[in-house]
């Protein structure tokens, strides 16, 4: 033990772990991105977020599986992640439009108990689908693991240190798709719009915007980046596409929220960098043996999310009222 | 035709009867001030207007077309613009995202932020701030920016001289001046030396009606008519 420890100071392993940190943290952020976008802009706590990731999981897996072979693995995962986004999307628009709608003006926890129970009619959905297919629902979907290209599960050396390809690729996806959401919001007439329609609706309708179709649109962009999301988790073997990846991703993404900050998508990132990075350490640990609980990484997260309820309670940059109605 | 016409609106907040059947009209280039005092009526006409709270009886017409029933970018798209009480002006966006955002979609924004810029040079410095961190009177000079830019035909606007100094009032007056060289105001003002000067006729409101009305001029705020707004 007493080596295990010592060889942990070790550059080329810190930087290892850090690396394997920024991977964990952009997953993290892809998972808790859609949700903090549509609590921050619309006020409502979507409980039906960790089901829209692993619809997403699902769909990626179906494109690599049926179409595998027909064009470079790589090119043919963003083409499933695209697919996967947009139909999600989709479920989310309607859901937006059909159910969520009519509850903007009753208290939040009218909004909980409905998306709490979309999530319950999505996982049986799902179970029933994937089981009629012979695919087991509870275990990971192999075969949609296995499309991964064998040159994703190699490693490269970096700075003397062995880096996973997979991680750089999944640190590639979150850094893009948080630079994508984040200059939509900032840098497009749309994202101004939606910024306006969350902060004061009357106001946003007064100067002719139509307010119901930006909170459509905001609802929509968060469940695609679940459904994205859910394509990069497809290819994990941690993760991997499975029904309980719902209930089994919606626990860090609200603990990534919250600790972020409820709506803040500065925060998030923050606290998915956080996380990540406690993530990463705390299975190193495990790994070394120093301390052998295998729930020690989770055990951290959720502590993390304790600390922080306790010392700051609006997380690392909390606003002050969230949603524009 | 007059441009705006009210014809016997009744409004409700839940059950609570606020408007009890408000009639007035505006004519295309008037300057119109709804006077009354505290909870009469006077914003909650306006907020019917733009539909924000439907009226429950009643028209709205502009330009000879009901707005009844419509939503409010729709009445917003046909060229009523809102000034609103409290500035409301979008906090935590910088001063020229709140303008850029009052440009109607295909104008030229450039050329909006231009008009807002030259008619409150104030806020040129102030650009990349956000307008929550502007004083009070910045946040009004703002808020009429919106309207000025928002190429509007018809202009609400609602208390523009509420919780501002003096001085400031002056230049909201001023400002709203300019403005209503191009565009028709409907104007709800408490502040009656105010209202008679910038308008060319009012309304007195009481009690969720119109009780009064008449042209500005020659009427100073002595005048016998005035004598309810202080009762």
């Amino acid at each position: 033990m007493i080596g295990a420890i010592a060889a942990f100071p070790d550059p080329a392993t810190l930087f290892e772990v850090f690396v394997s940190g920024l991977a964990k943290a952009s997953l993290y952020a892809m998972m808790a991105l859609g949700l903090t976008l549509i609590f921050g802009l619309l006020g409502v706590l979507n409980f039906a977020h960790g089901s829209l990731t692993m619809l997403g999981a699902y769909i990626a897996g179906l494109v690599m599986v049926t179409f595998t072979g027909s064009a470079p693995a790589i090119a043919l995962f963003v083409v499933a992640a695209v697919v996967a986004g947009v139909l999600v999307g989709g479920v989310g628009a309607a859901m937006e439009v059909g159910l969520i709608r009519r509850l903007y003006d009753r208290p939040p926890i009218y909004q909980i108990l409905l998306t709490f129970g979309v999530t319950l009619v999505i996982d049986e959905l799902a179970r029933i689908v994937v089981l009629f297919y012979g695919i087991q629902p509870n275990a990971d979907w192999r075969t949609a693991t296995q499309t991964k290209p064998t040159s994703m599960g190699g490693s490269m050396d970096l700075l003397g240190a062995s880096i996973g390809n997979l991680e750089l690729f999944q640190i590639a996806w979150g850094v893009a798709t948080v630079v994508a959401v984040w200059a939509f919001l900032n840098r497009t007439r749309y994202g101004l719009v939606v910024r306006a329609g969350s902060e004061d609706d009357e106001m946003a309708a007064a100067l002719g915007i139509d307010v119901r179709r930006v909170f459509t649109v905001v609802f929509a962009l968060g469940a695609a980046l679940a459904g994205f999301a859910g394509a990069l988790l497809m290819w994990d073997s941690v993760w991997g596409a499975s029904v309980p990846l719902a209930s089994e991703t919606l626990l860090p993404a609200f603990v990534v929220v919250i600790v972020g900050g409820l709506g803040s998508f500065r925060g998030s990132v923050l606290a998915a960098l956080l996380v990540g990075m406690v993530d990463a350490v705390m299975t190193h640990v495990f790994n070394l043996g120093i301390i052998r609980f295998s729930g020690l990484s989770e055990l951290t997260i959720f502590l993390i999310l304790v600390g922080v309820l306790v010392v700051r309670p609006q997380g690392i940059s909390g606003l002050a009222e969230v949603g524009g109605h | 035709m007059s441009l705006l016409e009210v014809e016997g609106v009744h409004t409700y907040y839940g059950e609570s009867h606020v408007l009890e059947g408000v009639s007035l009209d505006v004519e295309r280039g008037e300057v119109v001030a709804l006077v009354g005092r505290n909870g009469v009526g006077k914003t909650t006409t306006l907020r019917s207007i733009l539909q924000l709270t439907p009226p429950r009886e009643g028209d709205v017409r502009y330009d000879g077309e009901s707005l009844v029933g419509l939503d409010t970018h729709e009445v917003a798209d046909r060229g009523v613009g809102w000034i609103p009480e409290d500035r409301r002006v979008f906090a935590h966006l910088t001063v020229a995202e709140n303008v850029r955002l009052s440009v109607p979609q295909g104008s030229d924004e450039e050329a909006g932020l231009e008009t807002a810029f030259e008619a409150f040079p104030d806020l040129r410095d102030k650009r990349n701030r956000d307008a929550g961190t502007l004083s009070g009177g910045q946040q009004q000079m703002l808020s009429i920016a919106r309207g000025l830019v928002g190429e509007n035909d018809l202009l609400l606007v609602d208390e523009p001289s509420e919780g501002l100094a003096p001085l400031i009032v002056q230049n909201v007056a001023d400002a709203l001046r300019e403005v209503a060289e191009d565009t028709t105001l409907l104007l709800v003002e408490q502040n009656l030396p105010l209202a008679l000067d910038l308008a060319d006729r009012f309304y007195v409101v009481d009690h969720g009606t119109v009780v009064d009305e008449g042209t500005t001029e020659g009427v100073t705020t002595d005048d016998e008519r005035f004598r309810r707004l202080s009762a």
